[in-house]
């Protein structure tokens, strides 16, 4: 079953001058892990930010769970889209604490929810710190929490390994393995590093230019590319892989 | 692409991008305009009875010396201004970390008070001729009661508004750049010239575009020292003349030139709006003077301190040390609450009102709302002699229309409801200042950017609820400079004052002026230390909070 569905979608920043995402059509499977790639300026976080709510399109439509969330003429406020979103600069609050930042989305404080979190993301202890006192893959992991708390159908990724060393993303990748097995969540993440994106996306939808060029399965994609970018993607994925082994060999 | 566009579709769009947050944006800004909107209005009525008095008369006086004002004020603001910035960014010497804030305090003497105390200085019986010819030195004073004389208490009073913005400019820019220049054999002159003077352009253009509002926004002074100028013919044209159709013509011709200057000032900054990015700022490595060029350079800057806070500060201590017996009553406290009232009531409100103009239009997608709202925070621009004006017109017009209708209907006399209200003055006060307000809210809402309110709106609070919980805590030091900026400049605010003022009220401005312009000069000198004190404490505290 399709838990989001995006039809001719258009957007454009200067009424119609240029458009920063065309004729987008997508659909994204209920449980799945979506990887959506591309270049800096290709439209991959204004894409996620029509999706969440926080911008409205020009023309198209986006459903979320068969229900018509943004077209021309409507927008259903984020907060009713049954989204969590991790910012690529995490925004955190930083005059809360950590039990504080996670508990931000519920109704009311909930120390048991709060506490299970905490274990999730492995910083038991840290609940009375302040962001600013954390190292960034910690803050980084207070932040999904943070999306995940209100339990949402689909949890969106900005860049979410932008600025982790190879360790941290390791650590990280499979973490956002574990919840999404835990949780059932559609997870959909923005990256630009296709590495990335293998290591962790069942399915992959590349963005060129604002324009869907390819999506699917990530094994057929890089199986059989339909486009020049994915191609010279792949071929320079194996030139790098080969440079590292020859390394190694050496 | 974007498919066909109906007149219901366009409806229904419309009622998508609406909300009610567009409704009081719109609301708020059609309040704060009703001024402007009453001057441009009136202007369809013709001109006044007196007009061709004044153009036969007195406009040429009020064009020729309000451009002598400008073309002055700017030189010597620039030359005071742009030379204590430089040498107290680029040198190290004795006493310099002092100067840096010293060199803004003059900011805390209203522009009118300086040019009482230099009356008090310089004139044939003032205090440096008397103690000259004590010491035998035969100086029998400098007129300073003309033309010349006003750019030069006027620059004094104003040069910080340049001093601050190229202070900051300079030391944004100091670091590789300088480094650069350096390493390519430049000589610290040949930097400031070729490199640091056209990087800072922009920020001493925006400076000086400060201080020429207020040139052009003095009555005090100009009054004092018998100078015609629009301000003071707004003045006399509608209560010596008593025709408020002179006043708003003059009112227009004003509003033209100033807005003319921010074209002029725009236009010059078209492609000069440099931003050095972090890898410049290596920090600033200042040149450590020695010998003559440190006593030169502590001389340089030390001269608008002295002639600027020092000496006009002295006279007003002397003067309040003589004066104090007859001037420290009751009422004179009863002033010094009114004042501090009015000033802090005010201040709440801009800001109050600069903060929903910051938020509010960010809260709604009607295209057009933000450009809207920055316009209704063009009241700094506009002198307030004439904002008065804009004020009294619709409101005596509601008074009369409330008189009439009592009398009418109650057979009650009621007399003036809404003029001569301290709301009325408050509104006023919002209208001119909030810009001044709107300037640090919104540069710390920026600061904070937008994915900390967009999470806040994911995780389901309501726009008010990610204002309370998340904006306004780290909103706090912008919005304790917005009312600390709009307190000091009301606590200093005269023309507008003295023509909307509660009769039964006294501020401590008016008091001044009104001393000054009973020839009892040295009694204005407490309400004058008054507002010196209190804004140098304000002016202390915000170099503090904000480190610029």
């Amino acid at each position: 079953m399709n838990i989001l569905e995006v039809q001719s979608l258009y957007k454009s920043f200067d009424a119609g001058r240029t458009y920063v995402l065309k004729d987008i059509h997508l659909s994204v499977e209920e449980g799945k892990i979506y990887a959506l790639i591309g270049d800096s300026g290709s439209g991959k976080t204004t894409l996620f930010r029509l999706i969440a709510g926080l911008e409205p399109l020009d023309t198209g439509t986006i459903w979320i769970k068969n229900k018509r969330m943004s077209d021309e003429t409507r927008l259903v406020p984020p907060h009713e889209r049954g989204i969590g979103m991790v910012f690529q600069d995490l925004a955190l609050f930083p005059h809360l604490t950590v039990s504080r930042n996670i508990s931000f989305g519920l109704a009311d404080h909930d120390d048991d929810k709060v506490k299970e979190m905490l274990i999730l993301i492995e910083l038991e202890g840290y609940e009375n710190r302040y962001p600013h006192q954390l190292s960034i893959g910690q803050q980084q992991r207070v932040a999904i929490a943070r999306a995940l708390v209100i339990n949402p159908e689909i949890l969106l990724l900005d860049e979410p390994f932008s600025n982790l060393d190879e360790t941290l993303k390791q650590a990280l990748r499979g973490k956002l393995l574990t919840i999404a097995n835990r949780f059932d969540t559609t997870m959909f993440l923005i990256t630009h590093d296709v590495r990335d994106a293998l290591a962790i996306a069942e399915k992959g939808i590349f963005l060129q230019d604002g324009e869907v060029i390819e999506q699917g399965p990530m094994d057929t994609i890089f199986n059989n590319p339909q486009s020049g970018y994915v191609r010279s993607v792949k071929h320079n994925l194996t030139r790098s892989a080969e440079h590292i082994l020859s390394k190694l060999g050496g | 692409m974007t498919g066909k566009w109906g007149v219901g579709k366009l409806f229904r769009r419309f009622r998508r991008d609406f909300s009610s947050w567009s409704a009081w944006t719109l609301l708020l800004g059609m309040i704060i305009g009703i001024p402007v909107f009453t001057i441009a209005v009136s202007l369809f009525n013709g001109p006044g009875q007196m007009w061709g008095h004044v153009t036969q008369h007195l406009l040429d006086d009020y064009l020729i010396n309000t451009i002598f004002l400008i073309i002055g004020c700017s030189l010597l603001t620039l030359l005071f201004g742009v030379s204590s910035a430089w040498f107290v960014s680029e040198y190290d010497f004795p006493g310099r970390r002092h100067l840096e804030w010293i060199l803004i305090l003059p900011l805390a003497i209203p522009a009118y008070i300086t040019a009482y105390a230099y009356k008090g200085l310089f004139g044939y019986l003032g205090s440096i001729p008397i103690l000259s010819r004590q010491a035998g030195i035969p100086f029998q004073g400098i007129d300073l009661m003309n033309l010349p004389g006003l750019v030069f208490v006027l620059s004094l009073a104003l040069y910080p508004y340049v001093y601050v913005s190229t202070r900051v400019a300079f030391l944004r820019q100091a670091g590789r750049l300088k480094e650069v220049s350096l390493l390519m054999g430049l000589k610290p002159h040949q930097y400031f010239f070729r490199v640091a003077l056209p990087l800072a352009r922009p920020a001493i253009a925006a400076g000086l575009m400060l201080v020429l509002m207020e040139v052009l926004n003095d009555y005090g002074a100009a009054h004092y020292y018998g100078v015609n100028t629009f301000t003071t013919g707004i003045f006399r044209s509608w209560f010596s003349l008593e025709d408020p159709q002179t006043a708003i013509y003059l009112s227009a011709i004003l509003v033209t030139i100033i807005f003319a200057l921010l074209w002029a000032e725009k236009w010059q900054r078209r492609k000069k709006s440099y931003s050095l990015t972090a890898q410049f700022s290596t920090g600033n490595h200042r040149i450590r003077a020695r010998g003559k060029t440190k006593a030169g350079i502590a001389g340089i800057v030390l001269i608008p301190v002295l002639f600027g806070f020092i000496l006009p500060l002295g006279q007003l201590i002397y003067w309040g040390v003589i004066t104090w017996t007859r001037v420290l009553d009751a009422q004179f406290f009863q002033m010094v609450l009114h004042s501090f009232g009015i000033a802090l009531i005010s201040a709440l409100v801009t800001t109050l009102a600069a903060l929903m103009l910051v938020y509010m239009p960010s809260w709604n997608r009607l295209q057009g709302i933000k450009p809207f709202a920055r316009s209704a925070t063009m009241g700094y621009a506009i002198p307030g002699a004439i904002i008065a004006i804009g004020i009294l017109i619709p409101t005596l017009a509601a008074d009369k229309f409330l008189i009439d209708f009592m009398n009418e209907y109650f057979s009650i006399n009621t007399g003036l409801i809404i003029n001569g209200t301290i709301a009325v003055l408050v509104y006023a006060y919002m209208v001119r200042f909030l810009t001044v307000a709107y300037n640090p809210v919104e540069a710390a809402s920026l600061k904070i950017g937008k994915h900390l309110p967009e999470s806040s709106r994911l995780l389901g609070s309501s726009r008010p609820g990610t204002l309370r919980k998340i904006e306004l805590p780290l909103l706090k030091t912008g919005l304790v400079s917005a009312v600390a900026l709009v307190f000091v400049d009301v606590l200093k605010e005269l023309p507008m004052t003295l023509i909307l003022k509660p009769y039964q009220v006294n501020t401590l401005a008016v008091k001044a002026y009104g001393y000054a312009s009973d020839e009892m000069v040295a009694e204005a000198a407490l309400p004058s230390l008054c507002i010196i004190v209190t804004c140098a404490i304000f002016i202390w505290y915000l170099n503090k909070l904000t480190g610029t």
